[in-house]
């Protein structure tokens, strides 16, 4: 690539003394794939022989154990994810400093194991939006269900499969590692370090996603058919009563949800241990803040929708009853487990957009972050009031009732440090001088879709009112609110902006203004509709409803085919930009944040010397205003070289 | 600032509050509330919505004037001036909000208690929710069971649910009253229904493949008529004559949510048409009542071709006694021979 490479030695990896098959790669990640599938079910045979439970081949415990655990396992083994640490476990030699999993020089780089945060950052971003086509794909399906009443195209069980795993892909293989993958490129730079703190673990993270995806997937084609009980998975209904697909869902969330804490807790580390001199906590770009933020939620939250997915599973699997009432569990004990996890995790999918938003926003607008300082605060003050309002979803579950009163309260309250951010960033754009490039449209048109969002949840917030909406296509309006209109429209904002640092070359501004108009349009005809059907009294996740909806559904359906057509406008964009847009210089956007001061993309240790952090990353307009001192770069020589 | 911007800062938010308002005052909401409880929610409902225009338009008008006003020429590359914050205005964003949201939040909790409160005189119901059907029954009447909800008009109703399988939840748009059922548990609710009329009971928790078609209907009576029914139902179910009780049962487990029987009034197309027994009988090969009797009890044993298996809840041969079980068996004989 360049000659920092050279810098570094090659590591004993690939010094091609061993046979092809032993070569960590996608060859020795066939065979062992399928030895270590092997291995479980004939693990689970034998215990069963040994311990005379007929019939011996029971396929539930054997497709958990072979198929979604131990496969799994032998797929990572084979790619080479542990091979550092398996080497230094038996004691051969190995070197702290060994890189040479470090960079890419050509695309087939991305199919390997890669320690460089910024190649996991696009092997992260790929992998999500092709995610995101097949979970909108799914969507379309069930619009194309919804647009007449009664039932048209697909069984009961298919349909419901749609639904659930729509949402499962959305939720756990978009939003959230997309948000991650962004961070991924783009903390290390900002924070002006060479790498995330666990270079290898971050790999590991990474490679456990298409695991997780490809089983939520392919719950599709086992016998019984896909999962059909909701992303929430609800007990009894996912457990006792329903086919072997909900293993599949059981066990997809845990291993999204290992990636998930993995990559906290390495950004966690990160952020603490690794900022460059004079970054103070009162310095980080407001993108640090948010997945520092979102980190804590992560490794604190994650672990309870883990444990609710194993006792589910148990329940399913192993006649356990920690959720079956036939059996003295009790059903509530999952949703009280699971929104634990899962309210957290709807800021862990809008906190990172926060950030996102409030670097576009900043750089465009020309001037300093509004409040700062209270930005970031409210963050914090999210994560805090974020672990006290779980109960808001289980207001008609029967829970205790004197619970509600109070988790009324908490909800409520969160608006507030969610309305200061949105005031700041007005403040932040009122007498800036405002460019409308793809990235501020995106997050201007994300600060009017999430006040949207944001004000039906306070409705919902309301307890009487969330009583007669709950379960209703208001929820789905003002989920798709505030995770399309919100999260989507960030990632894309985020996508747009740290395009050209990431490949090196510029997208088409044309295409992306008109991607985000049909975006912008097409998302408000799809789902602004959705709250009045559910308000007049059309409950969700169903195939067939009142005739009386016939019309608007009929509309909804429509707009959501030209929402979903304006997906082809951007992934034109992006692979006809990425192959042969024009180069792009190291700072397009004017921005002050690290990442900019560097080239694009950027050297493969990202700063020949550590820079120097000398004052607040969004001085625009101060005149001699400096937020690093870097060394005169070796990398702006080659720079030099590539951009005539 | 200027006057002039002020003015104008203003003007964007009347239009942009005046479109929210007209959104929320042209379409239809909430449906027409037909309980007590409904109609408590309703100034609650538009409390909160004009809160929230106010904000939207304040926010709405705030980015409209700024894209139009503060737009950037192609090569103006300066800077804007470096406001780092005012805290005088970070307090009152903080602070108002917070009484906004305070002030929904104790009008909802007296909402709520208000709504919870029984009134005198209770009627009971007890609920049993199954996939993929409801039940009805009035310990004040004998335990008599239906598939349809009826109530009087003005008196406090106070459901009390169990389910039996899995969670399902109680739902009735109009009295905007919603409710899961929770196996193992027993859940409440509580309506005064205030208008008489039919009304629909929709399941609106995920509860497996029938999940959509899991409804029956509310029915709101005068006093009067809610006494005559109940009486005159006791007496239909422990009828001596098979047809009568036959036809009690068939419509107290909703079997014509889902299926076609003429002889009961149902035109579903969920599952097979009842008419059309005797001939699907012969496809299965399996002698007419035995047939039936089976296709109840065990659903799955034969599922006729072009409809999906475990659609048809197993549960009815624990649900029905043998009394109720021979009737529907008896009454399905003999209207499907009729029709």
């Amino acid at each position: 690539m360049t000659a920092t490479t050279v810098d570094h030695e090659v590591g004993p990896r690939s010094s091609g003394a061993r046979h092809y098959l032993l070569h960590a790669g996608w060859i020795r990640a066939l065979w062992m794939t399928a030895l270590f599938g092997a291995f479980g079910f004939g693990l689970v045979v034998l215990l069963r022989w040994w311990g005379d439970w007929q019939p011996v081949l029971n396929w539930t415990p054997l497709v958990l154990v072979s198929v979604l655990v131990c496969a799994p396992l032998g797929f990572l083994a084979g790619l080479g994810t542990f091979d550092y640490w398996a080497a230094y476990a038996i004691g051969s030699p190995t070197r702290p400093d060994d890189h040479s999993s470090h960079g890419a020089t050509s695309w087939k780089d991305y199919f390997k194991v890669n320690t460089d945060h910024k190649v996991i950052g696009i092997q992260y971003l790929v992998t999500t939006v092709v995610f995101f086509i097949l979970g909108g794909m799914l969507a379309l399906l069930v619009r194309a269900e919804l647009a007449k009443p009664g039932t048209q195209y697909f069984d009961p069980q298919t349909y419901n499969g749609l639904f659930s795993v729509h949402a499962s892909l959305m939720i756990f293989l978009f939003v959230i590692p997309a948000f991650a993958g962004l961070a991924n490129f783009a903390v290390p730079l900002m924070l002006g370090a060479a790498d995330m703190a666990f270079p290898r673990l971050n790999a590991l993270s990474f490679w456990l996603l298409p695991i997780a995806g490809i089983m939520m997937l392919s719950s599709f084609v086992v016998p019984g058919g896909a999962f059909a009980c909701g992303w929430t998975g609800y007990v009894p209904l996912c457990s006792t009563h329903q086919p072997l697909g909900a293993v599949f869902f059981n066990q997809g969330v845990q291993w999204a949800g290992a990636s998930s804490i993995m990559t906290a807790l390495n950004f966690l580390v990160t952020i603490i241990t690794m900022r460059a001199p004079g970054m103070t906590f009162w310095r980080m770009p407001l993108l640090v803040w948010a997945n520092f933020t979102t980190s804590l939620l992560v490794v604190v939250a994650t672990p309870f929708i883990a444990g609710s997915q194993f006792f589910s599973m148990f329940d399913h699997v192993m006649h356990t009853a920690f959720f079956d009432p036939g059996n003295g569990g009790y059903a509530l004990g999952y949703q009280h487990i699971f929104w634990f996890y899962s309210h957290p995790a709807v800021y862990i999918m809008m906190l990172p957009g926060f950030g996102i938003v409030s670097e576009v926003i900043a750089v465009f607008s020309r001037k300093p972050i509004f409040g700062y300082r209270l930005m970031a605060l409210s963050l914090m003050a999210i994560v805090v009031l974020g672990f006290s309002v779980w109960a808001h979803h289980m207001f008609v579950s029967g829970m205790a009732s004197y619970l509600r009163v109070p988790m009324m309260i908490t909800t409520l309250l969160i608006a507030v440090p969610t309305g200061i951010k949105i005031f700041s960033w007005l403040a932040t754009i009122w007498e800036g001088k405002l460019h409308f490039n793809t990235p501020m449209l995106f997050a201007l048109g994300f600060l009017s879709m999430f006040v949207i969002g944001g004000l039906s949840g306070v409705m919902l917030g309301a307890v009487p009112i969330d009583i007669h909406v709950s379960d209703t296509y208001f929820i789905v309006a003002h989920i798709h609110y505030v995770l399309f209109g919100g999260s989507v429209f960030t990632i894309f904002a985020g996508m747009y902006y740290w395009f050209p640092k990431m490949t090196g070359r510029m997208y088409n501004e044309r295409l992306g203004k008109l991607h985000f108009w049909l975006v912008f349009v097409g998302f408000n005809l799809t789902f602004f509709p959705m709250h009045l059907v559910g308000m007049e009294g059309m409950p969700r996740r169903v195939a067939d409803y009142a005739p009386k909806f016939a019309n608007l559904n009929m509309f909804i359906s429509l707009a959501s085919f030209g929402l979903g057509a304006s997906t082809i406008v951007f992934l034109y964009n992006m692979i006809t930009s990425w192959r042969s847009g024009p180069i792009a210089p190291s700072n397009p956007w004017r921005g002050m944040t690290l990442e900019w001061q560097v080239s694009s993309p950027p050297p493969i240790f990202n700063f020949d010397e550590i820079p120097q952090v000398v004052g607040s990353p969004y001085e625009y307009g101060v005149p001699g205003a400096q937020h690093a001192i870097l060394a005169p770069a070796r990398s702006k020589e080659i720079e030099e070289v590539t951009v005539p | 600032m200027r006057r002039g911007s002020i003015a104008s800062l203003l003007g964007i938010g009347v239009v942009a509050g005046g479109c929210a308002a007209a959104v929320a005052l042209a379409l239809p909401w909430l449906p027409t509330p037909a309980s007590d409880e409904a109609g408590r929610i309703k100034p609650l409902f538009w409390f909160v919505i004009v809160i929230c225009i106010v904000v939207f338009a304040l926010v709405i008008a705030v980015m409209l004037y700024s894209i139009t006003h503060f737009r950037a020429a192609p090569d103006d590359d300066s800077d804007g001036p470096p406001v780092h914050g005012h805290t005088g205005l970070e307090i009152v964003w903080t602070l108002i909000p917070t009484l906004l949201v305070t002030s929904i939040g104790i009008f909802s909790a007296i909402v709520l208690s208000r709504n919870d409160a029984l009134g005198a005189n209770v009627l009971r119901v007890n609920v049993t929710a199954q996939q993929f059907a409801w039940s009805f029954s009035y310990p004040d009447a004998k335990g008599l069971t239906s598939g349809t909800l009826r109530l009087p008009v003005n008196r406090s109703v106070l459901l009390t649910f169990t389910a039996k399988d899995v969670i399902h939840s109680f739902w009735v748009p109009e009295f905007s009253q919603k409710q899961d059922t929770v196996p193992g548990i027993t859940t409440s609710v509580h309506i005064t229904p205030n208008r008489v009329g039919t009304f629909p009971v929709i399941c609106t928790e995920l509860c497996g493949l029938g999940h959509s078609v899991m409804r029956t209907q509310a029915i709101v009576m005068s006093p009067a008529a809610f006494e005559k029914w109940l009486h005159g139902q006791a007496k239909a179910v422990s009828s001596p004559s098979s047809d009568v009780a036959g036809a009690a049962v068939f419509k107290n487990n909703q079997c014509g949510a889902c299926h076609t029987l003429k002889a009961a009034g149902a035109s579903a197309a969920t599952g097979p048409d009842l008419d059309t027994l005797p001939a699907l009988a012969q496809g299965a090969g399996t002698p007419l009542e035995e047939f039936v009797r089976q296709s109840i009890v065990d659903p799955n044993a034969y599922v006729q071709k072009g409809y999906p298996r475990n659609v048809m809840p197993a549960t009815y041969g624990k649900a029905l006694s043998k009394q109720e079980l021979d009737a529907l068996v008896q009454y399905l004989i003999s209207s499907s021979k009729k029709g």
